[in-house]
């Protein structure tokens, strides 16, 4: 399988300037640090037309996306985990929902989640909210694809980081409508094992 | 109207919507871990990521075309140094350089220093003959298919496998005459 | 007001993918507008054949006494036009605005195929602000 291999150092990534060019890293020559969005959307389109010719259902297509996701969230985790040397492991499970919300999703989408919230029915669930997330930005749902969401994939981050951080939910993106709005906004629901939930949110 | 004037790949890159390289190399990743799994022998995930590759490249050209404002190419030498130089720094902002011309000027190569695909990625040992970046080739081909060039794409340096950068050689095989319909009557 | 009347978008076999009525007043229903697009892809190619030299990009405009059609075909083959009351201005600028959407919002969907219909909410969302957009310009003149 591949790996990341000998993790190779580099600058803290939130700290770099917007924009192009090298950065001078002792030992490592970085790549550009940035690609276009439609770099990024044409594979995303492509990932997700690969997956729809391997599967017969949608519920299918939205656990293999959420498979390629989690794989990104192991690794994501490792990168920062290996990033900031002088933090601790996160062990509270609010600590690790604000690292989701805010550190990985600035490293990844470039902005910090919309929102956190905490679920008012059920003591294990959070919620966090994007208005539209990058990964569907050009992608139109077919009406017959029913509840359908692109933002499996993101529910797999999700889940990749919070399993590997020591926290396993389950991680699930849905679209909720919103009044005045032609188009839903995006809640990606977490609910975490009973074993979290017993060892306490403190 | 006189045309707009065509665009530097850097004033694109400039201008277009960016986001972290990262995003983008552990997607990828996560794309070939799939199919290592899923067809597990690396010349069928070389093949696909080929299909995958020429996939985008059909979808790819309208919008380098649109970005930026390219009118026909003269010949080849053209195409492949808008490859390199506008292609290349527009999607994945990096610069390419072309060279090792023939003589017909119908063959070349494109070769990358940087390459946002791999960053932080090693080959195991299991994945011997893997050329990890074969999505590029097929990105190319497709889109050159697009503008009626057929082509052919093949590696010729890959940093994964031990070289010093990453070479691709672009082959001109036939350029696709223009079909006007009801030209050949019954 | 200048005003557009409708919107086409052609694949490079002829084949309509995309058509807006913006007000021609319903003169059109589906198969005339199927086979004015297929009509306007061979007039097109035969422009090209006109040409007394190599090279010609074909029509990019026709005037009429009661409307202008202006047309874009990409590289690729596509063809974009719109058909909009004579003299009105800025319309290459807006197709290559729809060109660019359709960069966007089509071929980025995955669940779009390769030269069937454009059915993507999200361009046509984009197209209907570009298109007001178009008009607040030209009212503000």
């Amino acid at each position: 399988m591949i790996g990341t291999g000998k993790i190779k150092q580099y600058a803290n990534v939130l700290d770099k300037p917007l924009g192009k060019g090298k950065q001078e890293v002792p030992s490592l020559s970085l790549a550009s640090l940035f690609v276009s969005l439609s770099a990024f959307a044409f594979l995303f389109s492509e990932l997700v037309q690969y997956n729809q010719t391997q599967v017969d259902n949608i519920s299918e297509l939205e656990t293999r996306l959420e498979d390629a996701g989690y794989a990104v969230g192991a690794r994501v985790l490792e990168l920062l985990c290996h990033r900031d040397k002088g933090n601790r492991r996160e062990t509270r499970l609010l600590g690790i929902l604000s690292f989701v919300h805010s550190t990985v999703w600035k490293v990844l989408f470039g902005k910090v989640a919309d929102s956190l919230e905490k679920g008012t029915e059920h003591e294990d669930e959070y919620m966090i909210s994007e208005k539209e997330l990058l990964v569907n930005r050009f992608i139109s749902i077919p009406k017959d694809m029913g509840t359908f969401h692109c933002g499996a994939f993101v529910a797999g981050i999700v889940k990749g980081v919070l399993e590997n951080a020591g926290f396993p939910a389950v991680v699930t993106a849905h679209f909720v409508p919103v009044e005045g709005q032609q188009r839903p906004r995006t809640t990606i629901l977490i609910k975490f094992a009973e074993e979290v939930v017993c060892l306490g949110v403190g | 109207m006189p045309p707009a004037a065509p665009r530097s790949g850097d004033a694109i890159f400039a201008s277009v919507e960016r986001v972290n390289a990262e995003l983008f190399t552990l997607t990828y990743g996560a794309i070939v871990r799939q199919l290592l799994t899923d067809l597990e022998e690396v010349e069928e995930v070389n093949k696909q990521l080929d299909q995958m590759g020429y996939n985008i490249g059909i979808r790819l050209i309208d919008e380098f075309l649109a970005k930026s404002n390219v009118s026909r190419c003269v010949d080849f030498k053209e195409t492949a140094e808008m490859i390199a130089k506008v292609g290349f720094k527009m999607f994945l902002g990096v610069t390419a350089s072309v060279m090792n011309w023939d003589a017909d000027g119908t063959c070349c190569s494109i070769v990358l220093e940087d390459n946002p695909l791999v960053d932080f990625v090693e080959l195991p040992d299991t994945c011997q003959g893997l050329y990890y970046c074969n999505i590029l080739s097929g990105v190319i081909r497709g889109a050159l298919e697009m503008v009626a060039m057929k082509t052919e794409v093949t590696w010729i340096r890959d940093m994964l496998r031990g070289d010093d950068a990453y070479e691709l050689q672009v082959k001109l095989l036939k350029q696709v005459p223009e079909e006007y319909p009801y030209k050949d009557d019954e | 007001m200048a005003a557009i009347y409708s919107l086409y978008i052609i694949n490079k076999s002829g084949g309509l993918i995309f058509y807006k009525d913006y007000g021609s007043k319903g003169r059109m229903d589906t198969n005339d507008s199927l086979r004015v697009a297929s009509l306007w892809h061979s007039m097109h190619a035969i422009s090209q054949q006109l040409s007394p030299t190599t090279g010609c990009s074909g029509i990019e405009l026709l005037e009429a006494d009661t409307f202008d059609l202006h047309c874009f075909q990409s590289l690729t083959g596509t063809k974009f036009f719109v058909v909009c009351e004579p003299g009105t201005q800025h319309m290459e600028a807006l197709l290559k605005v729809v060109y660019e959407l359709y960069t966007d919002y089509v071929l980025k969907n995955p669940f779009y195929e390769m030269e069937m219909p454009i059915r993507c909410e999200l361009f046509d969302i984009n197209l209907t602000q570009a298109v007001q957009k178009d008009r607040v310009v030209l009212l503000g003149r």
